[in-house]
């Protein structure tokens, strides 16, 4: 039970940390605008392509256009808040709060957990109003109207795989964040090189099988392939049976990253203890 | 010499030379820095390749080597300052003779010496790769680049100039800039093909938009002809030149008033607020 108390209030601690500076409204606005500038990015090299390229017929076009922003916004998503337990131990460093969290009775593995969950909660709502928007968007900018299905069915089961996908993403913030806690550089550029390879092997922009072997193997195992696909397969095909397939696949994927980062965490954990590189700061 | 231009020329020296030692006394940095702007422009590259159009790869690499500059500018120049306070340091520059103006310059032309190495490796792997079709007039991209990268800079120093108000706002709205700015400006493709002529006029306020605009049309030709339209390149130098120029000017009187309204308030060394 007093774990729990420890999250509730890393979740409290990330929230404020995200948002006590301003009012949520214009903290959310802000947070929103570069995901859906990221997914509009992505939309309009499609549409180049589309006008002065040869692959993509015009009735493929819209199909192909909620391909890509479902894959961007949802990578975005992934992006944003796996990255956070990394945040929460360089930035702490710097503030000493993670030096009282990492002396407190608790370990580290609870406040990192809560502080991944607020970004989660903030990560979702941003997603899901840049999706709407990069939408909107398209209509406006290209003419053309993203055929997504969105019933209270689909709405829901993209909820749960929304929820499925923490264990991955927790998983790979608990791996960056076992080198975060030893390290005293490079830890701020890793998550972002992470986040580099995330967007070429995760398929958020174009099927993993056009990449040569074994790289498509690579992104065919990751949990975060399973996610963006079963999220494709409820939003965008209305398949329930697929959706079911990738979610499961995700949720194994995801099972398995969490214990792996878990078990790296908690060794990087131990001996950053016996090391004493606690308060050692990023250079 | 003149004291007063001695001690300018000798911090701007100073600076440069600590911001270009931190880079190049860790080569692995350049290995770092070159992760992100690569995956992207990789995964870019892929996406107009999937959607038949090869030629536009050279759009997704020229786009990543801009967007090291555009991020070295917002993370390096425009909030520098900030964890300057943090650290201590911007109490030292106040306290010194050392003018603000000058540590800017300096912070720029490291940020320039530093961000290269990673900007050339990602210009090289991209054509190493994909050998992306160009023949453009050299001297004419070596003037787009640099009165690109000159305004660009020169807009780090306003802002920081800017930033020197804020306290945690700043990683916030750096983050908020990053993404639309560089969508607006057309960084990893050219804008004159997708977007309306009012959002493509609103975007010329932008310096890195007019630059992207120029180094698309010397380095890749947007017409069928295949020749590069240089009445409009010629015009986005010219605009740049006058961009840079009132930057440096803005950033100037903005930092007087910002570190005089400072110094009255007692605010300018607060670290967090």
């Amino acid at each position: 039970m007093s774990y729990v108390r420890s999250l509730i209030a890393s979740i409290r601690v990330g929230w404020s940390r995200d948002f006590g500076w301003t009012n949520p409204i214009l903290g959310f606005s802000l947070k929103t605008v570069a995901p859906i500038a990221s997914t509009m990015t992505a939309l309009t090299i499609l549409y180049i392509g589309f006008k002065n390229g040869d692959s993509i017929a015009s009735a493929q076009f819209p199909f192909q256009l909620g391909y890509i922003v479902i894959g961007a916004t949802l990578y975005a998503h992934i992006s944003a808040y796996s990255w956070v337990p990394t945040l929460a131990i360089a930035e702490g460093k710097w503030t000493f709060v993670f030096p009282q969290v990492y002396v407190s009775t608790k370990s580290s593995p609870p406040y990192l957990a809560g502080r991944c969950l607020a970004s989660f909660a903030s990560s979702t709502v941003t997603s899901i109003a840049s999706l709407a928007m990069a939408v909107v968007i398209s209509l406006l900018l290209f003419g053309v109207a993203i055929p997504l299905v969105v019933t209270p069915l689909s709405i829901f089961l993209f909820g749960i795989a929304l929820v499925v996908n923490i264990f991955a993403s927790m998983g790979l913030g608990f791996l960056l964040g076992a080198y975060a806690i030893l390290a005293s550089k490079f830890e701020w550029a890793l998550p972002t090189y992470v986040s580099g390879l995330l967007m070429v092997f995760s398929e958020a922009l174009f099927p993993v099988t056009s990449l040569p072997h074994p790289f498509s193997d690579i992104g065919n195992a990751l949990p975060f392939t399973e996610f963006i696909r079963a999220s494709r397969a409820v939003l965008l095909q209305g398949s329930v049976g697929s959706y079911l397939y990738y979610l499961g696949l995700s949720f194994i994927g995801g099972i398995l990253l969490l214990a792996l980062g878990l078990l790296a965490f908690k060794y990087a954990e131990t001996r950053a203890r016996r090391l004493g590189v606690l308060d050692r700061k990023v250079v | 010499m003149n004291p007063r231009a001695s001690i300018w020329l000798k911090t701007v020296y100073a600076r440069t030379w600590v911001r270009t030692k931190s880079i190049y006394g860790e080569p692995l940095w350049v290995a770092v820095n070159v992760g992100f702007p690569f995956f992207t422009s990789l995964a870019l590259s892929l996406l107009y390749s999937s959607a038949g159009l090869k030629a536009g790869i050279g759009f997704a690499f020229l786009g990543g080597v801009m967007v090291s500059f555009w991020g070295n500018v917002l993370w390096s120049m425009a909030s520098q300052f900030n964890w300057d306070k943090q650290q201590g340091l911007f109490e030292l520059y106040i306290t010194s003779p050392a003018p603000i103006s000058a540590i800017l310059i300096g912070m720029s032309l490291g940020g320039i010496l530093g961000t290269a190495p990673s900007a050339i490796t990602l210009a090289i792997i991209g054509w190493i790769l994909f050998a992306p079709p160009a023949n453009p007039p050299w001297p004419l991209v070596a003037v787009t680049f640099a009165l690109t990268l000159a305004s660009l800079y020169a807009m780090g120093m306003a802002l920081s100039s800017l930033y020197l108000v804020y306290g945690r706002e700043a990683d916030s709205v750096n983050e908020a800039l990053h993404e639309p700015v560089s969508f607006l400006s057309g960084v990893y493709f050219p804008a004159s093909l997708a977007f309306p002529a009012v959002l493509q006029a609103i975007a010329l306020v932008i310096p890195l938009a007019v630059g992207m605009d120029a180094l698309q049309r010397t380095l890749f030709s947007l017409n069928s002809s295949g020749v590069a339209d240089l009445t409009l390149v010629y015009r986005d130098i010219l605009l740049l030149a006058i961009m840079g120029i009132t930057l440096l000017f803005a950033a100037s009187k903005a930092l007087k008033i910002l570190e005089e309204k400072g110094r009255r308030a007692g605010t300018i060394a607060v670290r967090l607020r």
